[in-house]
């Protein structure tokens, strides 16, 4: 479009709609912007990036992580493991307090793991604590945890805003889930679904003041219009899922985009139990002529890592050091020759309709280099319930993925690869050795022994690939310049809000 | 008046219609409420934990029984509980319908001020080259898709000047209609484009008709000025099929524009519906539409009622 | 062929006549395989290109090039357009002639089962049969042709209904002409100027619906192409490739409007006594 008739086309609509709509509101608080809304208030239950988003910044759990992913105090101030491992000591923080004004006690903590715990709750992260013996509280400021094994993970798990520590009477009153009484950073004052939520700030939170009065979040669901909405000023910080809007944002000079290697894996899902994925050949063929970097660079545009299995910086490995990670036709043609299938076969690949908003380009990619081996890929989108619940129920050939990480491999994994995963049925695959390993690796408390056993696991995953995986992505966050002190963390939270200030 | 009660005995019937359709349809769709609130951590469930969320949503019992239960309701006027809003159906829908009515009612003020005139300007001019540029303006405008205009329109406004109204949000009129006219001018632009083609259309060909029926040229030979002419005598019977025309398009509008709500990120009936479906919100589903089915019938009615009123050779009979 | 003539002296059908030609030579190129390059084919090297003397129309993410993806995707745009049409006509002409034909209670079945179906709000109907059954090509031909199959009971059971009441359908029963032999050759016959009239209108309908429900992700799948899957995924793209989106934009006007022009005239041709513009 030539500069004129763009100059020609804005002026005639502008005057049409006597524009005037720039507004610079009450400097102390944050506008903000994202796609995807909270779909509940349920700190235990809700698992969809978009709710823990939202109660992380009004839940605290007892630990935390920092942007390095170590573990620093939240609702607790300090914690120690006993010598033999089974027991797992908090103190609380005296000043913490949740927004009704009551104290944070060790009761609250007891009622709050307790009703992780209880299977009728529907807690998303039970799994994790299913080592738990009892829970004791010897005082209002203590809190002991008594393990049926020694558990690393668990230290980990805690630092989830799925184990926020609730109001004992809130739990005793059901009210969990309607009302959100929390002891972080923002109370929310209003919600209304797929519109906006406002959040004022918590004046009595035991890691304030925050920086800003309080957050008004609008939920604007095409992220074209959130990367305009921020161009105009009218939205000072936004969450951002598509690369290709995201790479927009350093093109604008009073903008600034914050990039963090996420933990969260695209990766091509195949299913071992069905024909020709059983044959380890096969599997390995695929691999080996997949080219990472080239999904990575067309369907994110080069934005984000190649990455094996593990994601978490302190465990990764080397993505060159595993099995086929650099392109190989040539191998992978004479691996499906040795299976049986030079002339390659066909399979269906799933992968859900703008989640992530890749998927789409990532199996069209790997369609043309799988046809290259004489795999021949249907790509089957779906619309994201539906994909679910075909991928829960393990019926696919191949689905293209967007899994989340977790800081710890244990935790990140057992789901698949132990043999009693939860979802096992999604993985399709028991493998003696990598279900060995993960036990292992849960029992062991010294970090670098941790490290050598997942670095194996790792190796062993990548070359038996059942999953080939791609690459992690970043998480972006954009913002106006005069947005002070946002800390970009892995996981994606956007707990460091609590600290942020408008110049 | 027998003609209304009788349109209006048929209403039960259709809307009844409309609820077993819809209250299947979206039980057929797969994943249900439990995987689209949980996503593909509804795997980690155990039954029991299935079970109760299946109670907690409803979704326990038998399809007929759950249609029963939603049935009866409705006579006390409980269209359900949304479980995305965690609050009565009603109430959702009416606090999503101003903005659509609003919407609604914005672009059939564009398209009728823009159109009749246009219409009545062409038709003075007929055959002539300010006749040809109106028709083939019209004729792209009805052949625009509008998300495109509204993709067009972003792209220009964001792009190339850095402004655009507040979106995402919506200010009642009667709270502030400055901000509120800021948030809707460019979404009822982009739907009232078309619509305006098409009132052009109309307006021009009825009035075209009605130049040439013997009264106007009665009032014509009698010495009457052109102007009222046009004006006073042609025009209020060419508006016949533009009222017929406005209305319909209005209670297709009433249901709500999916594609421009999505544009401009408004929370308005049409996203609002197709968000429930993809959350599997069964009660909302169920209500909207019946909401939307009733409202559709409610003008198509109207609209007739104006069509005999307006025109009284028009008998309403069997149609 | 007289039809045709007329087509051709009236100044809009000339026009529209000639776009929807030109359409349907494009679509033909295009199924044929005579497209410049290979529709599907990655060129990685020169992803997102803008238009130049080896990609007319540029290229889009993957490097394929977009006018040979346009070509493929009129086909099936087009293709989703005609049978839809055809199914909601074939539909439409059985459910109304027979309603009109046997009057009293499968008449009143069939237009309450059609004011259930219109009073449907069209897209979300349309959006639920694709979630229920998966997005595709003949799902959206199902969607589509569903969504238009009232409308055309309509079209044809009213005038069908005065027909029926003619002095020459009078006759032909007195002469003992069967019933299928005056359902087809006397109604259906007199009802053909005002379908063909509503079909090609339709049309423009169906390929905007069609790019409706693929701009929303519910209609064509890639890698395969169509107008509104186009330009859906030149949405994110259209500041750094804004030839991504004005190509399909200005394909899909112009399609449609090839039929609405082609429509009008149709209508000023075989159905004088109504004229609108």
């Amino acid at each position: 479009m030539t500069s004129r008739f763009k100059y020609f086309l804005g002026l005639t609509t502008a005057a049409m709609i006597g524009l005037s709509a720039i507004s610079q509101a009450g400097a102390a608080t944050l506008r903000m912007a994202w796609a995807q809304d909270a779909t509940g208030l349920d700190p235990h239950k809700q698992t969809a990036f978009s709710s823990l988003r939202l109660l992380e910044l009004i839940y605290e759990p007892l630990v935390r992580l920092d942007a390095d992913l170590k573990i620093i105090p939240g609702v607790a101030t300090s914690w120690e493991f006993s010598d033999d491992g089974k027991q797992l000591t908090f103190k609380l923080d005296p000043k913490a307090k949740f927004q009704n004004g009551a104290a944070v006690t060790s009761a609250d903590v007891k009622a709050s793991f307790e009703r992780i715990l209880d299977e009728k709750t529907g807690a998303a992260n039970r799994a994790n604590y299913l080592s738990i013996e009892s829970i004791e509280a010897p005082d209002a400021g203590t809190v002991v945890f008594k393990l049926k094994q020694p558990d690393a993970p668990i230290l980990t798990a805690m630092t989830d805003t799925n184990s926020s520590i609730v109001p004992a009477t809130e739990i005793a009153a059901g009210t969990i889930g309607t009302k959100a009484i929390g002891s972080g950073p923002f109370k929310l004052e209003k919600w209304d679904p797929n519109s906006k939520e406002v959040l004022v700030a918590n004046k009595e939170w035991a890691g304030g003041p925050t920086g800003v009065d309080g957050i008004e979040i609008s939920v604007l669901p095409d992220e074209t219009a959130i990367l305009a909405a921020m161009r105009t000023g009218q939205v000072d910080f936004a969450l951002l899922n598509d690369p290709l809007i995201a790479t927009l944002v350093p093109n604008e000079p009073k903008l600034q985009l914050n990039r963090a290697p996420l933990l969260a894996y695209h990766v091509l899902q195949l299913n071992p139990a069905r024909k020709p994925m059983n044959e380890l050949a096969v599997r390995q063929a695929i691999s080996c002529a997949v080219d990472r970097q080239a999904v990575l660079d067309t369907a994110s545009l080069g934005e984000g890592r190649v990455t094996g299995p593990l994601t978490m910086p302190f465990f990764a490995s080397d993505p060159n050091s595993l099995f086929c990670y650099k392109q190989d036709v040539e191998k992978a043609k004479k691996l499906m020759a040795d299976a049986g299938f030079a002339d390659g076969f066909t399979a269906t690949v799933i992968a859900a309709t703008g989640e992530p908003p890749t998927a789409a380009a990532e199996a069209q990619v790997l369609q043309s280099q799988l046809a290259e081996i004489g795999v021949k890929l249907d790509i089957k989108m779906m619309e994201l319930n539906v994909y679910v619940d075909t991928w829960l129920k393990g019926d696919f050939d191949m689905a293209v993925a967007l899994n989340g990480g977790r800081p710890d491999p244990y935790t990140m994994y057992n789901r698949y690869w132990t043999k009693n995963g939860n979802l096992q049925k999604v993985s399709n695959f028991a493998d003696d050795s990598l279900d060995a390993l993960l036990l292992q690796g849960r029992a062991e408390t010294d970090p670098e022994k941790r490290k050598a056993i997942f670095a194996d696991f790792d190796k062993q995953l990548a070359e038996k690939a059942p999953w080939i995986w791609l690459y992690t992505g970043f998480g972006y966050t954009a913002q106006q310049k005069n947005v002070q002190g946002f800390v970009p963390m892995p996981t994606g939270s956007l707990v460091s809000l609590g600290k942020v200030t408008i110049q | 008046m027998n003609y209304v009660i009788r349109r209006l005995k048929a209403f039960p019937l259709v809307l009844i219609g409309v609820s077993v359709v819809v209250f299947v349809a979206i039980r057929l769709v797969p994943g249900d409420s439990i995987t689209a609130m949980l996503g593909t951590e509804a795997g980690l469930l155990t039954p029991q934990q299935r079970d109760s969320l299946a109670i907690y949503f409803g979704i326990d019992q038998p399809w007929p029984i759950q249609y029963w239960r939603w049935f009866t309701g409705l006579f006390s006027g409980d269209l359900g509980i949304s479980v995305t809003y965690g609050k009565p159906v009603l109430t959702v829908i009416l606090e999503r319908f101003p903005l659509t009515l609003e919407l609604a009612l914005l672009s059939m003020l564009i398209a009728l001020s823009i159109g009749v005139p246009a219409g009545v300007f062409a038709a003075t001019r007929n055959e002539r080259p300010a006749d040809l540029g109106v028709r083939i303006a019209a004729m792209i405008g009805q052949s625009t898709p509008s998300f495109v205009v509204g993709l067009i329109l972003i792209y220009i406004l964001s792009a190339g000047f850095g402004v655009l109204p507040t979106m995402g949000i919506f200010t009642p009129f009667w709270q502030d209609p400055l901000e509120n006219l800021s948030q809707m001018i460019l979404p009822a632009v982009t739907l009232g484009c078309a619509f305006a083609a098409s009132v052009t259309r109309v307006s021009r060909s009825a009035m075209l008709d009605v130049l040439s029926d013997d009264y106007v040229r009665t009032a014509r030979s009698k010495g009457a000025s052109e102007r009222s002419v046009i004006w006073r005598h042609a025009l209020p019977n060419a508006l016949v099929p533009v009222v017929t025309l406005s209305g319909i398009e209005f209670g297709y509008l009433l249901g709500g524009a999916v594609i421009v709500e999505q544009i401009y990120a408004l929370p308005g009936l049409g996203r609002m519906v197709l968000e429930a479906i993809l959350q599997r919100d069964y009660a909302l589903v169920q209500g909207a539409v019946l909401f939307i089915a009733l409202n559709f019938m409610i003008v198509n009615l109207l609209v007739d009622l104006a069509y005999a009123a307006l025109d009284p050779r028009i008998r309403l009979e069997g149609r | 062929m007289r039809v045709v003539k007329a087509i051709f002296s009236h100044p809009s059908g000339r026009i529209g006549g000639a776009i929807v030609l030109l359409y349907l030579v494009v679509a033909l190129l295009g199924a044929v395989g005579l497209t410049p390059h290979d529709p599907l084919m990655q060129y990685r090297i020169d992803r997102l290109q803008a238009p130049s003397s080896s990609y007319l129309m540029g290229t889009d993410l993957f490097g394929r090039d977009v006018m040979s993806r346009l070509m493929k995707g009129v086909g099936q745009s087009f293709t989703v357009a005609f049978f839809s049409v055809a199914f909601a006509t074939l539909a439409g002409t059985v459910l109304g002639l027979t309603a009109a034909w046997y009057g009293k209670r499968w008449d009143t079945v069939m237009m309450r089962l059609m004011d259930v179906l219109l009073a449907f709000p069209a897209i979300l109907l349309a959006l639920l049969i694709v979630t229920i059954v998966g997005p595709g090509t003949w799902t959206s031909v199902a969607a589509i042709s569903i969504v238009y199959t009232p409308i055309f009971t309509r079209v044809v059971r009213g005038p069908a209904l005065s027909l029926k009441e003619r002095e020459f359908v009078d006759a032909a029963r007195t002469f003992g002409s069967s019933r299928s032999y005056i359902l087809t050759r006397h109604l259906l016959l007199n009802l053909v100027a005002p379908l063909t009239v509503q079909v090609t209108l339709a049309l423009a309908w169906a390929l905007l619906t069609e790019a409706g429900l693929s701009f929303l992700g519910l209609g064509t799948q890639p890698p395969a192409s169509s107008l509104g899957l186009m330009l859906s995924d030149a949405r994110n793209l259209m500041e750094q490739a804004p030839w991504l989106l004005a190509f399909p934009a200005v394909a899909i006007m112009l399609s449609i409007l090839g039929f609405n022009l082609l429509g009008d005239a149709l209508r000023d041709i075989l159905d004088p006594k109504t004229r609108r513009a």
